[in-house]
C-alpha cells in the first residue's frame, strides 16, 4: 500500500516570544498549533482554513522542513520532516502568496531557470518547461521581464510557476491566491486542477481564507483555529453536519401588523424572525420540513401582504466555519487585528 | 533529447524531468546560485561607478597623504594593492556574511532550505559569483592606480602570485561563508557588525602599509584574516621592496593560508549544518525581524 | 496655510529624528553601542597614524601630523552625517520597505531624510569626540583649551552640518534613482571626496589640474575653519589657504553651503519626480 502523503501526529509548536527591554526576563509562550492529527491520502487537493495567526502557516513552515515540531510527529511522502529532511525535500515545492522569490535584477526566465537548477532539472528541458508553464499562466509575453517590473501579481504567478516546475510530489501552497485579482485566481485554480489531474499521485495542500477558493477546489478541509483542528472532512458532508433545518428568506411589502411570533406558531415552524426594511420587510424562516412553506405563504396573503422575493438558502462552508469557530472568518480576523 | 521536449506541448507540460543528483545537482546549484551575482550586478549600470571610480578616488587620498610626507615609491603601490583587495573584505563582509540575512528577509531562504540542494553549494556559488565579480572591480583599480601613480612592478614569479591569490580567496570566501552561517541567527546586529568589521581589519590586516610595522604578536593574530597574509605575500612578490618589507617568508606565508582555507571550508560546513538545525528549531529562519 | 507648512516642517523633522534615534540605538546593548562609535572611528585614524609614523619616523611633532588628525576626525561627520540622511532611502526603501507609506503620509519627505540623519550626527559627534581626545592624550596633538576659538568653532560646526546634511539630501536624492549597492553610497562618496578636501593632506600635494574641485568644496573651508579655531598655528604652516582671513573662509562656506542647498533641493524635486515616473518608490534591489 502506497503511504500517505501527509501525515501527522499529536503535532504542536510552541513558539517562545521574547519580551521587550522592560520585560526581559518574562519568557511568554505562545502554542501556534495543538494536537493537530491529519491524514492526506496520495492524489487529495487538500485544503486549510482558518483566519490569519490559526497556525496554517506553521504547520506548513513544519511540513516543509522550515521549522521542527515543538511535540507529536510530521510525515511526509512517508519520511519524518524532522529526522528525514534530505528525503522530503526532493519530493516537495511550496509556494507562499504575497512573497516575491528570486532577484528582481534577474528576468523572470532567468529566476526560474535559477531554482530548477537548484532541483537538479537539465538546463535546456527546464528553459522549455518555464516557456509553457509561463504560457499556461499568461505569462508568456513576460518571460525577458525584470521581475522587479512585474506587479505583485503577476509576481506572485511567477511564484507559482516556480511551485509546479519541479515536479514535487507534494506542493504547498499557502494563500496562492492572495492578491490576485479574480481573473489570475481562475488561471490559477486551473492550473492547481489540470497538474492534479494529470497524475493520481500528485497531493496538494492549499491554505486559503477565503471560503469558495476551498469549496470549490477542495477535496477535503480542515477547518482549524488558534491552532487546533476543529473539523476535517469534505465540504459536503461538512455542510451536511449543519442543522438540519430548510432556510428561506422571503422579502415582503409592509406587514400590516402580522408578528413573528404568529409565524412561528404555525405547525413545522421551527424559527421565525422579522426585520422591517425601507420598503418592506424581510423574514427569515427556519422550517423543520419544505411543506411548512405553504401555511407561512398563505398567512402572508391573508394578510395582504405582496411577496416580493423568495429564496432557499444554501449551507456554505463559511456556514459551517462560523458553527464551529463561533463566529465568520471576517471577525476572527477583526479580532485578532484588535487584539 | 526527444521531441516532446523540445516542442511545446501543453499535455506534456508536466510531465516528470529527469533529474541529477549528488556531485551534479551540487555543481549545478554554485553555478545557478553564482549566476544572479555575475550577470544581475552588472546589469545596473551605475557599480562602475559606485565599484571602481569611487574606491579609486579614496585609494588616491592614502597615496597622496604618501606623497605629502614624501614616502617612497613602492608605498604608493602597496596602497593601490591594498585599495584594491579592500574591494574583496567590502564584498565578503556585505554580500556574504550578512546575505543570508537578507535573502531571510526576502523570503529566497526558505526557498534555498526546501530545496533538494546543500546550502553548502548556495554559499559556495554566492561566493564565486561574488569574487569573480569583485576581481573584475580589483583589477580596474590596480590597473587604474598603476597608470594614474605610475606604479612600477617587479614580479618574481607569476606562478606563486598566482598560488598566493588563489589561497588568498579561498581562505577569505571560505571565512565569509562561515560568517554566513554565524549571521543566520542574527537580524539588524549583521548589518553593524560588517560595519563594525570594516575600518579595523583595514588597520589590522595592513591593507594601506605593510604589517611589518606592527609588533609581531599584533600582525600575527591578524593573519586569522586570509587577506592579511595574502597582501603581505602578494607585496613580496611584486614590489622590489616587498621582500625587505614582509612580515615572514612567502613560504611559511602560504603554508597558513592552506591551513585557514581547510579551517574556514570544514567550518563553514560545520557550522551551516548546526545553524540550520537551531534555526529550525527555534524557527529562525523564516521569521523577519525588522 | 503657513502655520499649516510649519507644523508639517516640524512634524516630518520630529518624528524621523526619532525614529533615526530609534534605528541608531535599539539594535544592541550600550556596550556594544559604544564600541561602534570608538572602535570603527579610531581604527581609522590608526590607518592614518600608522602610516605617517611608518614614514617619518613617528615624528608627531610636525605640524603635517595635527593637520592630518583632525582634518580626519572631523571628517567623521562627513560620513555620518551624508550618510544618516542618503542611507535613509536604501533603509526604509528595501529594509523597512515603509518608504512608500513615507511618501503618503503628510509629511515632507526632504524634511523627513534630513530628521533621519540627527541620531548619525549625534553618534558621529561622540566619534569625533573620542578621536579628537585619544589624539590629545596618546599622540598630543596641540590642542590647548584656552587658546581655542570657541565662537569660531561652534559657529563653523553648525554651518558645516548644515551644509553635510544638504550634501546629504542631495546624495539621498540620487539614491532614490540607484539599486542598493553592496556598501552605503555614501559612504562610497564621503570615502572619494576625503581627497578633494583637504582633509588629510594640504590641496597643493594634488595635482594642478584637480585642485580646482578642492577648492569648490565647501568641506575643505569648513575643515581649516576647524582647523584654525582649534589650533591655529599649525592651520598656517601650509599655504593653501594662507592667503583666506577667518572672514573670507566663512564667507565662501556659508556660500557654498547656500549653493549645495538649492543644488540640493532642485535635485531632490527632479529625482523624486524622476523615481515616481519610473516606478521606483518601493522597488527592491538585493542581487
Amino acid at each position: 500500500m502506497s503511504p500517505l502523503a501527509i501525515e501527522t501526529r499529536k503535532l504542536g509548536r510552541i513558539y517562545k516570544i521574547r519580551g521587550n527591554k522592560k520585560e526581559k526576563n518574562v519568557r511568554k509562550e505562545l502554542a501556534a498549533l495543538s494536537d493537530v492529527g491529519i491524514q492526506i491520502e496520495q492524489g487529495e487537493l487538500f485544503g486549510l482554513l482558518g483566519p490569519n495567526g490559526a497556525g496554517k502557516t506553521t504547520l506548513i513552515k513544519i511540513l516543509t522542513t522550515l521549522l521542527a515540531p515543538s511535540t507529536g510527529e510530521a510525515f511526509v511522502a512517508g519520511y519524518n520532516v524532522l529526522n528525514e529532511p534530505q528525503h522530503v525535500r526532493p519530493r516537495i515545492n511550496m509556494v507562499s502568496g504575497g512573497e516575491s522569490s528570486g532577484y528582481g535584477l534577474l528576468t523572470v526566465r532567468e529566476n526560474l531557470w535559477m531554482f530548477s537548477q537548484f532541483y537538479g532539472m537539465p538546463s535546456r528541458e527546464a528553459n522549455q518547461r518555464i516557456v509553457d508553464l509561463l504560457k499556461l499562466v499568461g505569462l508568456g509575453d513576460r518571460i525577458n521581464t525584470k521581475s522587479s517590473d512585474l506587479s505583485t501579481g503577476l509576481r506572485q504567478k511567477m511564484n507559482i510557476v516556480r511551485g509546479f516546475m519541479t515536479d514535487p510530489e507534494v506542493l504547498f501552497l499557502d494563500e496562492p491566491t492572495l492578491g490576485l485579482d479574480v481573473g489570475a485566481s481562475r488561471d490559477v485554480r486551473h492550473l492547481i486542477r489540470g497538474w492534479l489531474d494529470d497524475d493520481k499521485k500528485r497531493t496538494l495542500l492549499l491554505t486559503t481564507h477565503y471560503m469558495v477558493e476551498a469549496e470549490e477546489l477542495c477535496d477535503r478541509v480542515a477547518i482549524i483555529n488558534q491552532g487546533r483542528v476543529l473539523a476535517c472532512d469534505s465540504p459536503s458532508v461538512l455542510k451536511r453536519r449543519l442543522q438540519e433545518d430548510i432556510l428561506f428568506e422571503i422579502k415582503t411589502s409592509p406587514l400590516n401588523g402580522l408578528s413573528a411570533q404568529a409565524i412561528e406558531d404555525l405547525p413545522e415552524v421551527h424559527t421565525a424572525s422579522l426585520t422591517e426594511m425601507e420598503d418592506g420587510a424581510l423574514l427569515k424562516l427556519a422550517l423543520v420540513e419544505e411543506s411548512a412553506l405553504g401555511p407561512v405563504i398563505n398567512a402572508l396573503t391573508d394578510k395582504n401582504i405582496t411577496i416580493m422575493s423568495l429564496n432557499k438558502h444554501e449551507h456554505s462552508l463559511e456556514d459551517v466555519f462560523v458553527q464551529l469557530v463561533g463566529h465568520s472568518i471576517a471577525e476572527a480576523e477583526k479580532g485578532s487585528q484588535d487584539e | 533529447m526527444s521531441s516532446d521536449v523540445t516542442q511545446p506541448q501543453v499535455d506534456s507540460i508536466y510531465k516528470p524531468l529527469p533529474k541529477v543528483t549528488g556531485w551534479r545537482l551540487f555543481l549545478k546549484t554554485v553555478i545557478a546560485r553564482a549566476y544572479p551575482r555575475l550577470i544581475g550586478q552588472q546589469r545596473e549600470k551605475s557599480w562602475m561607478f559606485f565599484d571602481i571610480f569611487l574606491p579609486m578616488l579614496a585609494v588616491s587620498a592614502y597615496v597622496f597623504v604618501y606623497r605629502a610626507i614624501q614616502a617612497p615609491e613602492d608605498y604608493v603601490g602597496f596602497a593601490v594593492m591594498g585599495g584594491a583587495m579592500t574591494a574583496f573584505w567590502l564584498n565578503v563582509l556585505w554580500s556574504m556574511s550578512s546575505q543570508l540575512y537578507w535573502e531571510k528577509e526576502q523570503g529566497n531562504l526558505a526557498l534555498y532550505i526546501i530545496a533538494p540542494n546543500q546550502m553548502m553549494a548556495i554559499l559556495l556559488g554566492m561566493a564565486l559569483g561574488g569574487m569573480l565579480a569583485t576581481a573584475l572591480r580589483a583589477v580596474a583599480i590596480i590597473f587604474l592606480g598603476t597608470i594614474l601613480f605610475n606604479v612600477t612592478f617587479v614580479v618574481s614569479s607569476f606562478l606563486q602570485l598566482l598560488v598566493v591569490f588563489m589561497l588568498s580567496m579561498t581562505a577569505l570566501y571560505g571565512m565569509g561563508m562561515m560568517m554566513a552561517s554565524l549571521f543566520l541567527l542574527l537580524s539588524r546586529e549583521a548589518w553593524h557588525l560588517s560595519n563594525l568589521a570594516q575600518e579595523p581589519i583595514y588597520l589590522v590586516s595592513g591593507f594601506y602599509f605593510p604589517i611589518k610595522s606592527f609588533p609581531f604578536w599584533i600582525a600575527a593574530g591578524a593573519s586569522i584574516i586570509p587577506l592579511t597574509l595574502g597582501l603581505d605575500a602578494m607585496r613580496q612578490l611584486i614590489f622590489a621592496s616587498g621582500p625587505a618589507l614582509g612580515f615572514v617568508s612567502v613560504k611559511l606565508e602560504v603554508s597558513v593560508l592552506l591551513v585557514l582555507c581547510v579551517v574556514f571550508l570544514v567550518g563553514a560546513k560545520l557550522l551551516l549544518d548546526y545553524m540550520e538545525k537551531l534555526a529550525i528549531r527555534e524557527g529562525r529562519l523564516t521569521e523577519s525581524r525588522r | 496655510m503657513l502655520n499649516l507648512h510649519k507644523s508639517e516642517f516640524w512634524r516630518s523633522f520630529r518624528v524621523a529624528t526619532w525614529l533615526g534615534w530609534q534605528i541608531e540605538s535599539n539594535w544592541a546593548d550600550p556596550l556594544l553601542f559604544v564600541i561602534y562609535s570608538i572602535v570603527k572611528p579610531l581604527a581609522s585614524a590608526s590607518i592614518l597614524v600608522v602610516m605617517y609614523g611608518i614614514i617619518t619616523n613617528s615624528n608627531f611633532q610636525n605640524p603635517l601630523f595635527p593637520y592630518i588628525y583632525l582634518g580626519n576626525a572631523f571628517y567623521i561627520y562627513v560620513g555620518a552625517v551624508m550618510g544618516g540622511v542618503s542611507w535613509a532611502v536604501i533603509d526604509d526603501r528595501e529594509h523597512y520597505k515603509t518608504l512608500k507609506y513615507m511618501y503618503v503620509a503628510p509629511i515632507k519627505i526632504p524634511v523627513y531624510l534630513l530628521g533621519r540623519g540627527v541620531a548619525r550626527f549625534l553618534t558621529g559627534s561622540i566619534s569625533v569626540f573620542i578621536t579628537i581626545l585619544a589624539g590629545v592624550v596618546f599622540l598630543k596633538v596641540p590642542i590647548v583649551l584656552q587658546q581655542i576659538n570657541w565662537p569660531l568653532f561652534f559657529l563653523s560646526l553648525l554651518i558645516g552640518i548644515v551644509m553635510l546634511a544638504m550634501m546629504g539630501l542631495l546624495l539621498g536624492s540620487i539614491t532614490l534613482l540607484l539599486v542598493h549597492h553592496s556598501f552605503g553610497i555614501a559612504e562610497g562618496v564621503a570615502g572619494a571626496l576625503y581627497l578633494f578636501s583637504g582633509a588629510i593632506f594640504p590641496l597643493e600635494v594634488l595635482p594642478a589640474w584637480l585642485r580646482p574641485v578642492g577648492f569648490a568644496m565647501p568641506i575643505t573651508y569648513w575643515l581649516e575653519l576647524l582647523r584654525r579655531s582649534l589650533v591655529g598655528n599649525v592651520a598656517q604652516a601650509f599655504p593653501t589657504l594662507a592667503g583666506f582671513s577667518n572672514l573670507d573662509l566663512f564667507g565662501i562656506l556659508v556660500v557654498l553651503s547656500v549653493a549645495f542647498g538649492i543644488l540640493a533641493i532642485y535635485a531632490f524635486r527632479w529625482c523624486d519626480y524622476r523615481a515616481r515616473e519610473r516606478g521606483l518608490i518601493d522597488r527592491v534591489t538585493n542581487y
